[in-house]
């Protein structure tokens, strides 16, 4: 089936999300906020689910830490994957477990040989685990980390290569960190291997109220930017059609806003492309 | 060890464990001579990582938060985030322990019932994440006659959850949770209790007096009916014990036992 676009699912657009006509449309969740042992917040996304194909995006697996994943956490995923079945499950190529102590947030680290051999390894360890291929998404970066040996893109290609993993290339994330760490993202997504990536996320982001616009901030409070969109476009005419996110989470505006917004991505997948269609 | 080149100094690269140990303590310090926190982008981190805390405490403390006001909650919420940090990715579940946390607070010996009022919005939440069971319905007994029923021990339904307050905690809850809000609050200063289930998709909470408390708390501790029947009996002898239990199953707080799928 041709790749479509979806939507990030929030709760209070339950009636509205399961009566949507669009065709091809899906929806995302964090697994972790469906890790509960039942009641209605299960029973809204089974009724999800029967409508919709589902894809399960993970925030807490903090992969790109030094310590092997939580084994308790590993499983809990497992039983929304084995139960949901959903088309796609990701995580982030970053940290949140330090010790016995969690950050809810996405770390960085500096991108060493060591760490991509540990990240490797955890990234087999949770594919091995739950049964199937993960997809691994690029961090939003908001300071420099000196000691890196690998660009983030090549790291991306070592982690393919040596896990069979795939990857989810977020498009305002490139946008975020080139522009908080001085890179040209359309280079960024040169180096990029197309043929690996199994999922797109397109988000809005904000000035930092302090710094202004030198320091951006992946907020996911405000509609996908144009410069974001421009990206998108570039990225989809050198990689072809790939299933494609709206991802909103503060300042939430009407579902039929968010659809628009899922509906233009949509409309950029089926145009047909002379690059893509050459490859 | 290796090493990297900066500004001509030789600077050590530490193995992944040893960076997120120097990242993670530089989270909570609010410095900004370390390494990291020279760079204005080290606030987005810690900034992230508080507000989301905060607003977690707060989606599960509404109405603790609307009694202390926001500025008052969100300072307190980021001091208890700093001494319990989640132990778990999984957020909905944060913020056990809050209740006694407010209680330890010198200040709320003025609120006095601010710590039960937290800790049934503790129970609430429980409640709501909790396991799913077809709960007890007065039918479902119907063939036992007396004998029977009071021989049964009855499970508590995994959504059930009750306590008994010192002070009319669970009367303020209700009156900030009422959709239509309340006018003017002067309960009864007294001590009472509260029941909290999920009878059909939504939790559902209600007030209860001690006989129900003893009768919940014998049921859950093993009693058959008849023995918490007849210590309610002694306690309270003006109980109505089949008009008392008939609520308790109609509220749902039990779960149907298994001995009562044969019948």
């Amino acid at each position: 089936m041709a790749p479509t676009a979806g939507l990030g699912f929030k709760p209070i657009h339950f009636e509205e999300a399961l009566a949507a006509p669009a065709a091809g449309l899906w929806f995302e969740v964090h697994p972790e906020n469906y890790m509960i042992e039942g009641g209605p917040r299960l029973a809204m996304l089974e009724a999800l689910r029967s409508a919709r194909p589902l894809s399960l995006h993970g925030v807490g697996l903090s992969l790109a830490g030094a310590q092997t994943p939580d084994r308790a956490h590993l499983l809990r995923l497992k039983r929304l994957n084995d139960r949901f079945e959903p088309f796609l499950l990701s995580e982030h190529l970053a940290w949140s477990r330090s010790e016995d102590r969690y950050f809810p947030d996405l770390l960085p680290f500096p991108r060493t040989t060591e760490a991509l051999l540990r990240i490797g390894r955890n990234i087999d360890t949770t594919q091995t685990l739950l049964g199937r291929q993960i997809l691994i998404e690029n961090p939003s970066l908001y300071v420099a980390l000196y000691g890196h040996e690998w660009s983030e893109t090549d790291f991306l290609r070592q982690l393919v290569k040596r896990t069979g993993c795939r990857l989810l290339i977020d498009v305002n994330n490139i946008v975020v960190s080139a522009n908080n760490l001085g890179f040209d993202p359309y280079s960024y997504v040169d180096a990029l291997p197309f043929d690996a990536i199994g999922e797109i996320h397109l988000a809005g982001h904000r000035a930092d109220p302090g710094q202004g616009d030198s320091l951006l901030i992946d907020s996911h409070d405000a509609p996908v930017s144009e410069g974001v969109w421009a990206l998108y476009d570039y990225l989809i005419a050198l990689a072809g059609p790939i299933p494609t996110l709206i991802e909103r989470d503060g300042n939430l505006p009407e579902f039929a806003e968010l659809m628009r917004e899922r509906d233009r991505a949509d409309a950029m997948l089926r145009t047909p492309r002379r690059m893509a269609a050459c490859a | 060890m290796r090493c990297c080149a900066r500004r001509g100094e030789w600077l050590p690269v530490p193995d992944l464990a040893t960076f997120q140990l120097a990242f993670a303590s530089a989270i909570p310090r609010r410095t900004r001579r370390g390494a990291f926190e020279r760079q204005p982008g080290f606030a987005v981190y810690r900034n992230t990582a508080a507000t989301a805390l905060i607003d977690s405490l707060r989606g599960a403390y509404p109405v603790t938060a609307e009694i202390i006001g926001d500025d008052g909650f969100d300072a307190l919420a980021l001091v208890f985030a700093r001494v319990h940090p989640p132990a778990s990715p999984v957020l909905l579940d944060y913020g056990a322990g809050f209740a006694s946390f407010l209680a330890a607070q010198p200040w709320t010996s003025e609120l006095p019932y601010l710590a039960g009022v937290a800790e049934l919005e503790r129970l609430a939440t429980e409640a709501h994440l909790a396991a799913d069971a077809p709960a007890l319905a007065i039918g479902d007994f119907a063939g036992l006659g007396m004998n029977g029923l009071m021989a049964l021990r009855l499970p508590l339904h995994p959504a059930a959850r009750f306590t008994w307050l010192r002070n009319p905690a669970m009367t303020i809850w209700l009156a900030h949770r009422a959709p239509g809000g309340f006018e003017e609050l002067a309960p009864d200063w007294r001590a009472e209790g509260g029941l909290i289930t999920r009878p059909v998709d939504a939790v559902a909470a209600c007030l209860i007096a001690a006989p129900a408390h003893r009768l919940l708390s014998g049921l859950r501790l093993g009693e058959s009916v008849g023995q918490a029947a007849r210590a309610v009996a002694d306690i309270y002898p003006e109980t109505d014990f089949p008009d008392l239990f008939a609520f308790l199953v109609n509220r749902g707080a039990f779960a149907k036992p298994p001995s009562l799928e044969r019948i």
